[in-house]
């Protein structure tokens, strides 16, 4: 009974589906911390203590002080099995290739980052010409770079521009100073690496160096040195794991809709068939298990076929995602057992779950269906589906609420997502309802000679509502997330530039330039409000609580108060703030709205722990960070901490390695980056709907062109000729087109007005409602031209290869 | 007394609702004895086919009671009904309803393998032998004309060996002379095999192979003819009841 031509379109849908869910699958199970290669001979390597918090989810550990790191290497080498204990000192320290820093190896971070020479033996790095660094003012640089030992280099480092003599090459990332010049600019350590006697066991060298450590950080061996990784590469595969969960989810959705829409289909289809079985003997119960197993054998088939699709997919996907940022370079695609699995199981259960309301409606099939010649098509909604669909649209509309009430952007999305889901499956169900409805609004458009067409239309959207609403079904979905996705992103960015342009009160930016901050000689160049960040760490309140890291800001009171609009003091003088040790610290990190009496005490980037006096109570909303420090205390506690920007009341000619844009620029280009992560990431997600939304298009209109053979060979013995024929196929298609694209536009708008509702609850004033256009033409483009293409090729195909007179 | 195979009481079957309400049987009683034929005529909309549908479980009427070989079909759930239908009633349709994709043969024992038995290779043999299509066992419907299609589903009615063979205007798609193979068929298995067959049909010529006629008017019994019958004395005796000779 499994008959192939018929389970064809089956097949493709779950195999589509069960790729993409495999290959997203298997990216996301590859998206593994890898060890960084300047740390992997060192077998064990002893790091500072974890810090974390939701608001920074990759901060740098808390390091170790000057005293401690020397007291910690002392006795970690003392340890049997150690050779050598290792400090790894890592800062900012950027080469200048002809004034400027050259761009090597695209995003990473490693390329801008300095080490002491002795850590090279960490990586097991061998030069690959010249001497090590010996004297401050010697360097060792990336072969890639171009320079000879011998030659001059200007090496930028959060001081400035020093001139250096290349001293040696080495084919790594980053450049190497002598040791002196490393703890002078990174007198805090974060990293020992043990390298180990060739005998010596890790794990037992790991359990002594933990007890020499008792508490004050972490010991990791093997692949658990991962957690070393550059915060960067941390953050880079973080983003691409929320990219490839939304992915997989959407994915999983999709497949799960379309697989759905196309088995209820198939099973509509075969109605009479299914009749026929019932008048020759077979139960209900026989009907559903023929149908169960026809989809798990469909399912399975396509399951294998996908998985070997998606496998094939994987490291292409892979390639990508590392070229645009959402995988650090070092992400390598691996062949996991879990992913396979799962996207092997995925075939088999969506298959079923996808003919499990279908093979219910088919059971109460009644035999005398069979006798019956043409199968009207009973009423478009059962009273379940008129239910489920109305709860679905319930929930969407309770979701929608929750998105405008929700109280920050996270939040909104986390709700706008459900509410889609629920809008757009409810629409799905009750998609029949509409069809008969907009066919008639519509029909008066290609109401010409005779109508014949258009009678034609009205009968068929009466009769086939079910068979409409289920090809209606996939562009409804196409249309609305695509229009969601897009219109979200467009509506939300202008927002927040705005925001940032009116809490600054300055005309210019002084911004660096290729670099990842601004040095001091850049930041003394000019005059105006500079801010400096930094991270210093406080220990929770008990011995398990993790130590937070806080962003502390460098600034100086007069010019950031100056610069400031949103500055809001609630307790103290805000220029109270000068010299070691005062810190202004926000109302809800105060705890309290008065000056607290005691000091708050915080570990700097050097390691070296300091009570600080809070002489000021600002806020929350005031600047975006924790605490205020004065700009000279970050600069003592953290030798390369980099400027981020300057603002300026008036523009200058910039210095070395900066540039100056006005505010409106610098606004739009804060998020600059992060706004082309998730606008590809809108793309992905879109391309992910839209292609597979497009094929289902194709899949169930050529499904419906082979069922439909039968009616089109009568029409043409009723006398309409083959051009009418496929007109007929063609604007009904296009109908199907209108009255999905109509649904999925209601359900993007109304999603789309509940997160500008939320976005204006958030900042507190009226949002413009962006839609975006283009997006909104193409996908329904798009899906035109599929349906077009799919459903008038076949149609013409068919009344061209057999006589007119053969009517099966 | 011969036993009543099939014994319908008080049946009243209605379609659709409000003004377009159709009452197609109006408390229709009969029986129908083993081994004998019947044929069951009357003008378009008089109910034969309710009738039909009603006394083989395909239909439950609204009102009245339908017994087959014993077993009250009343309160049947549709599972039971359908393996009741299975084993102990046959049914043949007007428009064969072979599977397409399925061999004579495999078309044959379908409704064994429904039943979840093991069709003996010997029965189907022995089924498409008795309606002589012992060479066509591995064609498909397309292959096969019209008298052999409606022969086959003959053979799948009869494969179970049922209590009772409905057929449902079986001669209706056919020419005249692959009309009377059939009806010989159909004639043959009551005289040889003691086989009940109830038959629907609105060909005189065809009513006359019965043993029985029923003549439906209106969703009620009109009359009924018995005795020696040929097709001119059918078509006589029904114009005189219905005065009415559209058919």
């Amino acid at each position: 009974m499994v008959s192939v031509r018929r389970s064809t379109g089956a097949f493709v849908a779950v195999a589509i589906g069960v790729a993409l869910v495999a290959a997203t699958m298997l990216l996301l199970a590859s998206g593994r911390p890898q060890t960084p290669e300047r740390l992997a001979r060192a077998a064990v390597v002893v790091a500072g203590p974890e810090a974390g918090s939701p608001a920074d989810p990759f901060p740098p550990d808390r390091p170790w002080s000057a005293s401690r790191t020397a007291e910690l290497v002392a006795r970690l080498a003392a340890l049997p099995g150690v050779a050598a204990a290792v400090p790894d000192r890592t800062f900012y320290a950027q080469p200048l290739v002809d004034g400027r820093p050259p761009q090597l190896h695209g995003q990473r971070q490693d390329a801008h980052e300095g080490h002491g020479w002795s850590s090279a033996r960490l990586g097991g790095l061998t030069l690959a010409a010249g001497a090590p660094p010996r004297r401050p003012g010697e360097v060792v640089v990336d072969t890639a770079l171009g320079l000879r030992p011998g030659a001059p280099v200007t090496l930028l480092t959060a001081a400035g521009g020093q001139p250096y003599t290349v001293t040696g090459l080495l084919d790594a990332p980053g450049v190497h100073v002598a040791d002196e010049v490393a703890t002078a600019l990174a007198p805090g350590v974060r990293a020992i690496g043990l390298m180990l006697s060739p005998d010596a066991d890790p794990e037992r060298v790991a359990a002594a160096a933990r007890e020499v450590l008792g508490g004050d950080g972490r010991v990791v061996t093997g692949d658990g040195r991962g957690v070393l990784e550059p915060r960067g590469d941390a953050r880079t595969r973080w983003i691409g794991m929320q990219v490839l969960t939304a992915t997989a989810a959407l994915a999983g959705f999709v497949t799960v809709f379309v697989v759905a829409a196309t088995f209820a289909y198939t099973v509509a289809q075969r109605r009479r068939e299914l009749a026929l079985l019932r008048a020759v003997g077979a139960t209900p119960r026989q009907l559903r298990r023929l149908l169960y197993r026809h989809a798990l054998l469909v399912g399975a088939g396509a399951a294998l076929a996908g998985l070997l699709a998606g496998a094939a997919l994987a490291p292409l996907l892979g390639r990508l995602l590392v070229d645009v940022g959402f995988e650090p370079s070092t992400f390598r695609v691996r062949y996991t057992l879990w992913p396979i699995a799962v996207a092997l199981a995925t075939g088999p259960v969506v298959a079923l779950l996808a003919v499990w309301t279908a093979a219910r409606r088919a059971a109460r099939v009644r035999p005398l269906e069979a006798l019956r010649e043409a199968a009207v098509e009973q009423r478009p909604l059962g009273p379940l589906r008129a239910t489920v669909g109305g709860l679905l649209v319930a929930a969407g509309v309770a979701f929608g609420f929750a998105t405008a009430l929700a109280g920050d952007p996270q939040q909104g999305a986390d709700r706008a997502l459900p509410m889609v889901m629920a809008l757009v499956t409810g629409a799905a169900v009750l998609a029949p309802v509409f069809v008969g409805p907009v066919t008639a609004l519509l029909t008066p458009t290609v109401r010409r000679r005779g109508g014949a067409i258009s009678l034609l239309l009205r009968a068929g959207a009466r009769t086939a509502a079910r068979r409409s609403g289920a090809t209606a079904a996939p562009v409804l979905l196409t249309v609305a997330f695509a229009v969601l996705v897009s219109g979200m992103i467009r509506t939300s960015t202008p927002v927040y530039a705005t925001n940032r342009i009116n809490a600054v009160n300055a005309e210019w930016v002084l911004l660096p330039d290729r670099a990842p901050g601004l040095s001091d000689q850049a930041v003394e160049a000019v005059s105006g409000a500079a801010v400096l960040p930094t991270t210093v760490f406080v220990d929770g309140d008990t011995a398990a609580e993790p130590v937070r890291p806080l962003t502390a800001l460098g600034i100086d009171p007069a010019t950031f108060s100056a610069a400031n609009r949103m500055l809001t003091v609630v307790a103290g003088s805000l220029s109270d703030l000068h010299g070691e040790g005062t810190t202004v610290v926000k109302a809800s990190l105060a705890g309290t709205t008065t000056l607290p009496d005691r000091p708050y005490p915080v570990v700097f980037a050097d390691g070296e722990r300091v009570p600080l006096r809070v002489v000021a109570v600002v806020s929350d909303d005031s600047f975006p960070g924790d605490l205020l420090l004065p700009r000279a205390a970050v600069r003592g506690h953290d030798p390369s901490a980099l400027t981020d920007a300057v603002y300026l009341s008036s523009p200058i000619a910039p210095p070395a390695g900066a540039r100056v844009v006005d505010v409106a620029t610098w606004a739009a280009e804060v998020d600059r980056a992060e706004d082309r992560l998730v606008w590809l990431a809108t793309l992905l997600l879109i391309g992910v709907t839209a292609g597979y939304g497009g094929i289902a298009v194709v899949n169930t209109l050529l499904m419906a062109a082979a069922g439909r053979a039968r009616d089109l060979r009568l029409l043409r013995l009723a006398g309409a000729t083959r051009r009418q024929v496929v007109r007929l196929v063609a604007v009904e298609s296009a109908l199907v087109v209108a009255v999905g694209a109509a649904l999925g536009g209601v359900v993007a708008l109304v999603g789309l007005l509940s997160i500008r509702a939320g976005l204006a609850e958030q900042v507190g004033a009226p949002v413009d409602l962006v839609v975006p256009w283009s997006v909104v033409g193409g996908v329904v483009g798009l899906c035109l031209l599929l349906a077009l293409a799919s459903s008038g090729l076949p149609a013409w195909r068919l009344l061209r290869r057999r006589s007119t007179v053969h009517v099966e | 007394m011969t036993t009543q195979t099939v014994t319908l009481v008080g049946l009243r079957a209605v379609y659709g609702s409000g003004n377009r309400r159709v009452t197609a049987l109006d408390g229709v009683t009969t029986s129908f004895a083993e081994g004998t034929f019947t044929a069951v005529m009357g003008p378009s909309g008089s109910g034969k086919s309710t009738l039909l549908h009603c006394a083989a479980g395909l239909d439950r009427p609204v009102e009245g009671s339908v017994t087959v070989d014993g077993i009250s079909l009343d309160r049947l759930s549709e599972d039971d009904l359908t393996r009741l239908r299975r084993d102990r009633i046959g049914f043949v349709f007007q428009s064969f309803n072979l599977i397409s994709s399925l061999t004579a043969a495999q078309n044959v024992e379908l409704p064994l393998r429904l039943a979840g038995r093991r069709p003996p290779t010997r029965d189907v043999a022995a089924a498409l032998a008795a309606v002589g299509l012992t060479d066509r066992a591995g064609h498909r419907p397309a292959e096969l004309s019209g008298g052999e299609q409606q022969r086959v589903a003959v053979a799948r009615a009869l494969i179970t060996r049922p209590a009772v063979l409905f057929a449902d205007e079986p001669t209706g798609a056919l020419d005249s002379a692959t009309s009377h193979q059939v009806l010989r068929l159909l004639r043959g298995l009551v005289d040889d095999h003691g086989q009940t067959v109830v038959m629907v049909t609105h060909d005189p010529a065809a009513a006359a192979y019965a043993d029985r006629i029923l003549l439906l008017a209106d969703g009620r019994l009109a009359d009924e003819l018995t005795g020696d019958l040929t097709a001119s004395s059918v078509a006589a005796r029904i114009a005189a009841t219905t005065a009415e000779p559209a058919w």
